[in-house]
């Protein structure tokens, strides 16, 4: 669809090169001298349908340079003169021209120097726009003059350097350069020196900040009753949601515990729910399962889940001490710290 | 959310939504139809024959699509009135149960690895107009079907997942945007015609044309963005807590396919190496690939390799992770049909076992190697040897098997399938990126591995935190 709005650039060059090229041959005929004035008239009469609406040449785009000065030309020769460009002086000189033989109104006409309004304006609209090109456009420039390219810049030999401007080895500049040294030293010294104080300052305050002056958590220490509170078989989700502990009493190994299991999983940290019906612990985030005793047996979680240190204190209560875990893995549930023997 | 709501409360919730969302896409469909006759790409699709008159009548594709607005507007009336017509817009409950029996693990990723490879071999069909406008049409119907679904409707019109239901559709759209530039670029190329990008590749001022483009661009953003905070609620929560993990406990939507990765392998694995090397990898593209091919417009035959690699990375294992995430993943991270109610005690035993498990109990019918004590080696370099006694010891199974992985596969691949890749990309570069294409790999197959066999790690030493 998009191409048959508008044109490539592409094809805009191709067509203009194309519309150069047709109209430059009767130019460079022109320019030949043995040619009479006919030849004149030739290329007036082919661009003369495209002299009234210069937008809608045969291009598409707008008038080719050939096409634009085949176009004064044309007037110059037919007479049709737009009324603004008559009061030009170029215009009265280059009408002289035209009654000059052909030859050298083809001298005037290829002249660097513009005579006419309407050279004038076709030498400053050039057939490339203004502003960036187009990586076709560039490609495009370059293949069209490779002369340009070609051009070699000769460069003049640089003049000898004067005595002033020579290097020159002499005792007072190095010592300067000695003291700039120094100077640049000791600022470095100094630089350095107080962002070591600085960062010095920022870990102390970092170091403290790992020890405030009040926390607020639950003790690591706590009671949760007598132990015939804890019926066989039974896990006790109460202490869960202010301890983050599961107390319960059943089997591991063949020997009937009380213990407290640590409700963080193993895998990544979530807190696992104890599902009574299916008798295990199951991890919402990522589907890791545990039984009763902790062991984990389904998902990714890869140990089973911690145990903390319980006791029966001096007065006859459970005590719990989360600061003190034991790992199955590394075989601490032999520790005897980590359970009550039923 | 639909808690405490009558089965006739819901559907009159469901309804609100319904109502505008047919109508809505009853407009799309007659913009359509209006589209094709005005710009004359009014086809002839096939005729019928009226016997009466003799005569035959040319269907035209813009007479289809006025069709099916007019069949949308009736079920936007339809779903508007309410009641129980809104309960017969659902899919058949037959439908529904065999959609939630065929979303299992297994079958719902072979089927959308199968899905992506019909796509991409029929590539030329799908992104045929008509088609891709059926199957647009299709997606919106069976979206709007699901939602009388209690179930459904639960997950769906959640906040959260808003934007996932939107993912799916701007993806569907995007892939067919490309794939289609892509395969008429490479009929183009068969006719040895440039690409459409390089036949009009007319500059482009910054200013005005980009800028302008920019700024309408972000206010239309903005004014959209303004509008769903106001449209939707935010999902707030109870205060958090840590001894309380919501169930199911789901990442952000865009982080499910990483916590899908986590539920089958450790978490410094799923959580550090892999998504590094995902990073990694992508910034490796660059200096990976040789294809000089496919620069600055979209093809497909050019650059076989680098496109399926990615839509495989990026549809399968990120897009679609993310689906199941959100539709299949229920209380528990249990697995759950998409029209199942969540049932938080719902039973599903999933026995796993290490591979050394598997290998010493039940094949050598021995229980596992212990760790070596080490008893008189310093007691510094003790948790060394113990580690790598384990590794080469009781892990010795799985050990081989993800070294043989990653040290023996790249040479083999360097010498039957890619050996056009290592002449040109050398041993550095071939070995990199064969590398990174193992670890991408690594997922789907430890994933198959835990669904088929219930396998938990290859290489287990909880003791050490190392497993994999």
């Amino acid at each position: 669809m998009a191409d048959k709005k508008r044109m490539s650039v592409e094809e805009m060059l191709a067509a203009a090169r194309k519309a150069d090229g047709g109209s430059q041959t009767p130019d460079s005929t022109d320019a030949a001298p043995a040619d009479p004035p006919p030849v004149d008239s030739t290329p007036a009469a082919e661009s003369a349908p495209a002299k009234p609406v210069p937008a809608k040449s045969a291009s598409g785009g707008r008038p080719s340079v050939a096409e634009m000065l085949a176009m004064a030309r044309a007037e110059k020769s037919g007479g049709a003169v737009p009324a603004e460009k008559k009061p030009s002086p170029g215009k009265s000189s280059s009408g002289k021209d035209a009654a000059k033989p052909a030859a050298k109104k083809t001298v005037a006409a290829t002249s660097a120097e513009p005579r006419d309004t309407a050279s004038i304006l076709a030498a400053a609209r050039k057939a490339s726009k203004a502003g960036p090109m187009s990586k076709a456009e560039a490609a495009a420039k370059s293949k069209a003059d490779p002369a340009a390219k070609a051009k070699k810049i000769v460069v003049p030999p640089l003049p000898e350097k004067p005595a002033y401007a020579r290097l020159q080895p002499s005792v007072p500049k190095a010592k300067a350069k000695g003291a700039a040294d120094e100077e640049r030293r000791t600022f470095l010294g100094i630089g350095f020196w107080s962002l070591g104080a600085v960062s010095a300052l920022w870990a102390f305050a970092t170091l403290k900040f790992m020890f405030p002056n009040v926390r607020r958590e639950p003790p690591s220490k706590f009671k949760v009753g007598f132990p015939d509170s804890f019926p066989a078989g039974q896990v006790q989700t109460k202490f869960k949601a202010q301890f983050g502990v599961w107390i319960s009493n059943a089997e591991y190994n063949g020997q009937r515990q009380l213990y407290a299991l640590k409700s963080v999983c193993t895998h990544l940290g979530c807190t696992p729910s104890w599902l009574e019906a299916e008798q295990k612990f199951k991890c919402p985030c990522h589907g890791s399962g545990f039984y009763k005793d902790g062991i984990n047996f389904e998902g990714p979680a890869p140990r089973p889940l911690e145990r903390c240190a319980i006791r029966i204190a001096d007065d006859g209560q459970i005590e719990i001490d989360k600061s003190r875990t034991f790992q199955e893995e590394m075989g601490q549930w032999e520790d005897a710290a980590c359970y009550i023997p039923v | 959310m639909t808690h405490g709501l009558t089965d006739a409360q819901f559907y009159e919730m469901v309804a609100s939504f319904l109502g505008p969302f047919y109508v809505a896409l009853a407009v799309m469909n007659g913009l359509a139809a209006l589209y094709i006759w005005r710009t004359g790409q009014t086809r002839g699709w096939f005729s019928v024959p009226l016997p009466l008159v003799g005569k035959k009548i040319q269907i035209t594709n813009a007479q289809i699509w006025l069709l099916v607005a007019t069949v949308f507007a009736i079920l936007g009336a339809l779903a508007w009135s309410a009641g129980s017509a809104v309960a017969a817009l659902s899919l058949p409950s037959l439908w529904r149960e065999t959609i939630n029996k065929s979303t299992g693990p297994v079958i719902y990723s072979v089927g959308t690895t199968l899905g992506l490879i019909v796509l991409y071999f029929f590539r030329s069909f799908f992104v045929r107009p008509a088609v891709a406008w059926w199957i647009w049409n299709l997606m919106w119907l069976f979206l709007g079907l699901s939602m009388t679904d209690r179930d459904f409707y639960e997950i769906v019109a959640k906040p959260d997942n808003v934007p996932i239901v939107m993912l799916v559709f701007l993806l569907a759209f995007f892939t067919w945007l490309g794939t289609s530039q892509a395969v008429e670029n490479d009929r183009r190329a068969e006719r040895g015609e440039p690409p459409r990008e390089k036949v009009n590749d007319e500059k482009v001022l910054v200013w005005p044309d980009l800028v302008y483009t920019e700024l309408i661009c972000m206010i239309a953003l903005t004014a959209f963005l303004i509008f769903w905070a106001i449209a939707l609620q935010a999902p707030l929560e109870e205060p958090a807590s840590s001894v309380k993990t919501p169930n199911p406990s789901k990442a952000p939507w865009y982080f499910l396919g990483l916590q899908e990765m986590l539920v089958y392998y450790d978490p410094w694995m799923a959580g550090v190496v892999l998504p590094s090397l995902i990073v990694a990898g992508l910034m490796a593209i660059p200096y990976i690939d040789f294809n000089k091919k496919g620069n600055g417009y979209y093809t497909i035959k050019d650059r076989k390799f680098s496109y399926a690699v990615f839509q495989f990375g990026f549809l399968e294992m990120w897009v679609t992770l993310i689906v199941l995430g959100t539709l299949l993943r229920g209380p528990n991270w249990n697995f759950f049909g998409p029209y199942e109610y969540w049932d938080a005690h719902k039973v599903e035993a999933l026995n796993n076992v290490n591979l050394s498990e598997a290998i010493w109990n039940k094949l050598f019918n021995m229980s596992l190697p212990g760790t070596p004590a080490l008893e008189n080696w310093p007691v510094l370099l003790r948790p060394f040897g113990q580690f790598l006694g384990l590794l080469f010891g009781r892990e010795l199974p799985g050990t081989l098997l993800v070294l043989g992985y990653f040290i023996a596969l790249p040479p083999v691949m360097a010498l039957t399938v890619f050996r056009k890749f290592y002449s040109r990309m050398g041993f550095i570069r071939f070995m990199v990126m064969a590398n990174l294409l193992l670890f991408m790999a690594a997922l789907p197959i430890k994933m198959v591995l835990r669904w088929v066999f219930n396998l938990k790690y290859l290489i287990a030493i909880p003791e050490y935190f190392f497993n994999f």
